[in-house]
Parts: structure tokens; C-alpha cells; sequence
């Protein structure tokens, strides 16, 4: 496999730190696009330990400007980018609420996130993936296929992510462009916050996955993930693809 | 019935098809999410509505790249469409009367002729699975919600496969369309909910 250039947003923590660590894991050069320094040097440094090379850049999704410099930054130095992960998402998706009762101001937050920073990703990227024929992967959720009673907004948005998945593979596929999604069932603090909120929640989640567990973000999800910026998965796009122990297809 | 939509041409026909009441959002271009605030605080109130659709949509279809939409063109096309279904979804919500039903009428490019659609791809998406995330909420007090998709104003292009109901396509809002609300309202659908209807006329498997 060679080795390729991918930046993951969100990557300071959580799932996307799983993805960071096994792209490095098989020796690529993995930039941790996100706001909190400390955290995502520190998941650099676990890349490099992985095998790879991790690297910090300083990126707020949710804002032209910062997700543009973000990438020119990692071109200057790589020369190249084959792979773009987005995964961040709104501190607000594990906070439990009724639809009606959320203001615009959290909605639009949730918004701006999400899918904001999937179209920010996208425009920022395409001109370097379509140079290295590489891939976009946006991390979206079964809450996005399914709905969720709680958390409506975080399932909408997530929903938003997959269909722009379809249309924009459709679009770039004749640029060679790639563009898939994970909708992923992991351990992660989000996933801690989301149980602290609502204690039935972890008994609901874990009895209707057939295997009986969450996944863990480097060798369930990241496996995945790269899979999917691999040249292993070249006939692949348009697709959600579930990495959620079976929850989604088999209840 | 209330239909809760934005001021389209097309939709104020349905509103009139299905003899509903009508509470208009404002249009795209007007629907910064503080326009949209005042109107999801002062809906608060309004219940009782045995059926209510929902329909919020541009003013008019736009095509292009998503690569050359500058910031303020993806605000218009994806993002305020999508807080306003969010809002418009909560509202429902609240107006809808306990063994209501509830359709969310969604605009939605059959996958096959997407491209150049990404905003409003990704914007009905969103409304189906807001329409399945209130299907599971709302459910406990027998509010039924379902989401009814329609490329009648998205179905320009060269047609080739062509749709397996190639003499009805795209299909009219005020006919194929209003028929498929009329059904998921009516107690003939009394165990459909979290489903979506593509009134496509078959476009969507191609």
C-alpha cells in the first residue's frame, strides 16, 4: 500500500483519532486538522508511534477560512493530499432534546459543523484530490439512516452528510474523485456523553447490536476509514458504509 | 390541515388541492435563523391540527458545481433550506394533534440525475430523516409522520435509461403528488410511519 497524505478533522479525540492512527499505523503521513492544540499534537505524536507521520494543523470546520489555510497548509508542506477525512461534528450532538424546542442558533450550529465543513472540505480539497485521483470520507452516523427520537437535529445533519455523499460522487466521479461515508457505532468520549445524558440509552444501543459491543475507533472504524482512502477501494463510491457490529441492518 | 411551507408558486396550489391552512415561511434568500426564531417561538401555542404537511422549498431550482458555490450560494442552497426544515419539522411537531399525522413534502433529485444537485441532495436527506427521527418521538401519543419525495421541478435533463412511468414523469405536485399526501394523511395508512413515498413516477430506481 503506499503511502498517502490524509488530514482528518475532528481528530483530537474520539473517533477520528482512531482513524488518524490507523492510517499511520500503515505508514501515512496523517494531518490532525482541529481547534484544540495540545490534544491533537498529542495524537500526532500517537501516529508517529504508530508508524507513521502525524502532524498538527490548526482548523475550525465550520470556517472558510480557517478549513482553506488548513489545507494550502498541508499541501505546502506534503506537496500532495490523497485523502480528506471529515469528521468533526457540533459539541451539541449528544445533548438530548425535543425538535421543537431547539433554537435556531443550536440548530444552525449543529448545521455549520457538520455539513458546513463537508462542503468546506469538499471545495477546499478538490483540486488536490482530483491531482492525486484520491478520496473525501465524511463520518456520518446510523442516526443519519434511522432518525433518532433525541436527537433529531445531530441525525438530520448526519442524513444531510449522506446525501451529499451520493449527489457529489456522481459528480466527481468522471474527475476520478472518490467520496463515501462511514456511519460508525463506536466507543468515544461523544458516545460516553451521549450515555451520561441518557442512562437507558447504552442497554438500548448494545442490545440491538448483534455483536454486542462498540467498536473501537482504531481497529473497527479506522480500518474502515482507510480502507476507503486506500487505492484498495478504487470501485468504490457513492456509499455509506455501516460500521456499527450489525445494528443498523440487522434490527 | 395546515400546510406549512414557503411561498412557491406550486405549494400554494397543494395548500388550495388539499383545502388546507397555510402558514408561510419566509423565502430562502429571507431565511437567516434569526427570521426563522420568531416564528418557531410564536407557533409554540397553535396545536390540534389533525394533519399538517410540511414543504419548504427554494423559490426556484439552481444547478451547478458544488465546487464553485461561493460561501453566501451554499447558504441558499443547503444550508437555510435545511434550518428551515428543521424548524418547520419542530413546528409540526407541536401543532400536530396526539393520533395526528404528519407528511414532509421533500424535494429530492432522483439519485441518477444529482449531479450538479449536491446542496439539495443533501437538504432532502436531511428532511426524510427528520420525518423518521419525529416518527419515533411522536409515536408514543399516535402521530404517524411520513416523508413524500418529489423531483417535479428537479427532473430537467436528458432522460436516458427513461422512467419506468416515462408518459406521467416527473408527476404534478397538485396531482400524483397530492394524491400520495392524501393517502399517508388518511386512516387507510393507519400502520405507515417513518416510511418515504417517491412520487418519481420510478425515477429514483434508475
Amino acid at each position: 500500500m503506499t503511502a498517502r497524505v490524509v488530514v482528518v478533522t475532528g481528530a483530537s479525540g474520539g473517533v477520528g483519532r482512531g482513524i488518524a492512527i490507523a492510517c499511520g499505523a500503515v505508514g501515512w503521513h496523517v494531518w490532525i486538522a482541529a481547534r484544540r492544540e495540545g490534544e491533537g499534537q498529542a495524537v500526532a505524536a500517537e501516529v508517529d508511534r504508530a508508524g507513521g507521520r502525524g502532524r498538527f494543523v490548526s482548523c475550525d470546520a465550520a470556517l472558510p477560512s480557517s478549513m482553506a489555510s488548513a489545507v494550502a497548509a498541508v499541501v505546502e508542506e506534503e506537496g500532495r493530499l490523497d485523502g480528506f477525512v471529515h469528521n468533526a461534528t457540533s459539541g451539541l450532538s449528544p445533548r438530548p432534546v425535543r425538535l421543537a424546542d431547539v433554537s435556531t442558533a443550536d440548530l444552525l450550529d449543529h448545521i455549520a459543523v457538520s455539513v458546513r465543513g463537508s462542503f468546506l472540505a469538499a471545495r477546499a480539497a478538490y483540486p488536490h484530490l482530483v491531482a492525486s485521483q484520491g478520496a473525501l470520507l465524511l463520518l456520518t452516523s446510523e442516526a443519519g439512516i434511522e432518525g433518532k427520537s433525541r436527537l433529531a437535529p445531530y441525525a438530520a445533519v448526519k442524513a444531510a452528510q449522506r446525501g451529499m455523499v451520493r449527489a457529489l460522487a456522481r459528480e466527481w466521479g468522471r474527475a476520478g474523485v472518490r467520496v463515501n461515508a462511514i456511519a460508525p457505532l463506536a466507543s468515544s468520549p461523544a458516545m460516553e456523553r451521549a450515555f451520561e445524558a441518557d442512562p437507558a440509552m447504552e442497554p438500548r444501543v448494545l442490545g440491538r447490536n448483534p455483536l454486542g459491543r462498540l467498536g473501537d475507533p482504531v481497529a473497527d472504524i479506522g480500518a474502515v476509514a482507510r480502507y476507503l482512502l486506500s487505492e484498495d477501494s478504487a470501485y468504490v463510491t457513492g456509499h455509506t458504509i455501516p460500521a456499527d457490529g450489525g445494528s443498523c441492518a440487522l434490527t | 390541515m395546515l400546510l406549512i411551507s414557503t411561498p412557491v408558486p406550486e405549494l400554494r396550489e397543494l395548500a388550495d388541492s388539499l383545502g388546507a391552512e397555510w402558514l408561510g415561511f419566509p423565502r430562502m434568500d429571507e431565511a437567516t435563523p434569526e427570521a426563522l426564531e420568531p416564528i418557531r417561538v410564536a407557533t409554540r401555542a397553535e396545536a390540534g391540527f389533525r394533519h399538517v404537511v410540511v414543504a419548504l422549498w427554494a423559490e426556484q431550482v439552481e444547478e451547478g458545481p458544488l465546487v464553485e458555490l461561493d460561501d453566501e450560494g451554499w447558504s441558499l442552497r443547503a444550508e437555510r433550506p435545511l434550518l428551515a426544515w428543521c424548524v418547520g419539522m419542530g413546528i409540526a411537531s407541536r401543532c400536530v394533534a396526539d393520533g395526528g399525522a404528519i407528511v414532509a413534502l421533500v424535494e429530492s433529485p432522483a439519485p441518477i440525475d444529482s449531479e450538479g444537485l449536491t446542496p439539495e441532495a443533501s437538504v432532502a436527506e436531511g428532511a426524510i430523516v427528520l420525518a423518521r427521527s419525529l416518527a419515533q418521538s411522536e409515536g408514543p401519543r399516535g402521530v404517524r409522520v411520513n416523508a413524500v419525495t418529489t423531483c417535479a421541478r428537479l427532473g430537467g435533463g436528458a432522460l436516458a435509461p427513461p422512467p419506468a412511468l416515462a408518459d406521467r414523469y416527473p408527476g404534478a405536485v397538485g396531482d400524483e403528488v397530492a394524491g400520495a399526501i392524501r393517502l399517508l394523511l388518511s386512516d387507510d395508512a393507519a400502520g405507515m410511519t417513518a416510511g418515504v413515498t417517491h412520487v418519481d413516477c420510478g425515477r429514483t430506481l434508475r
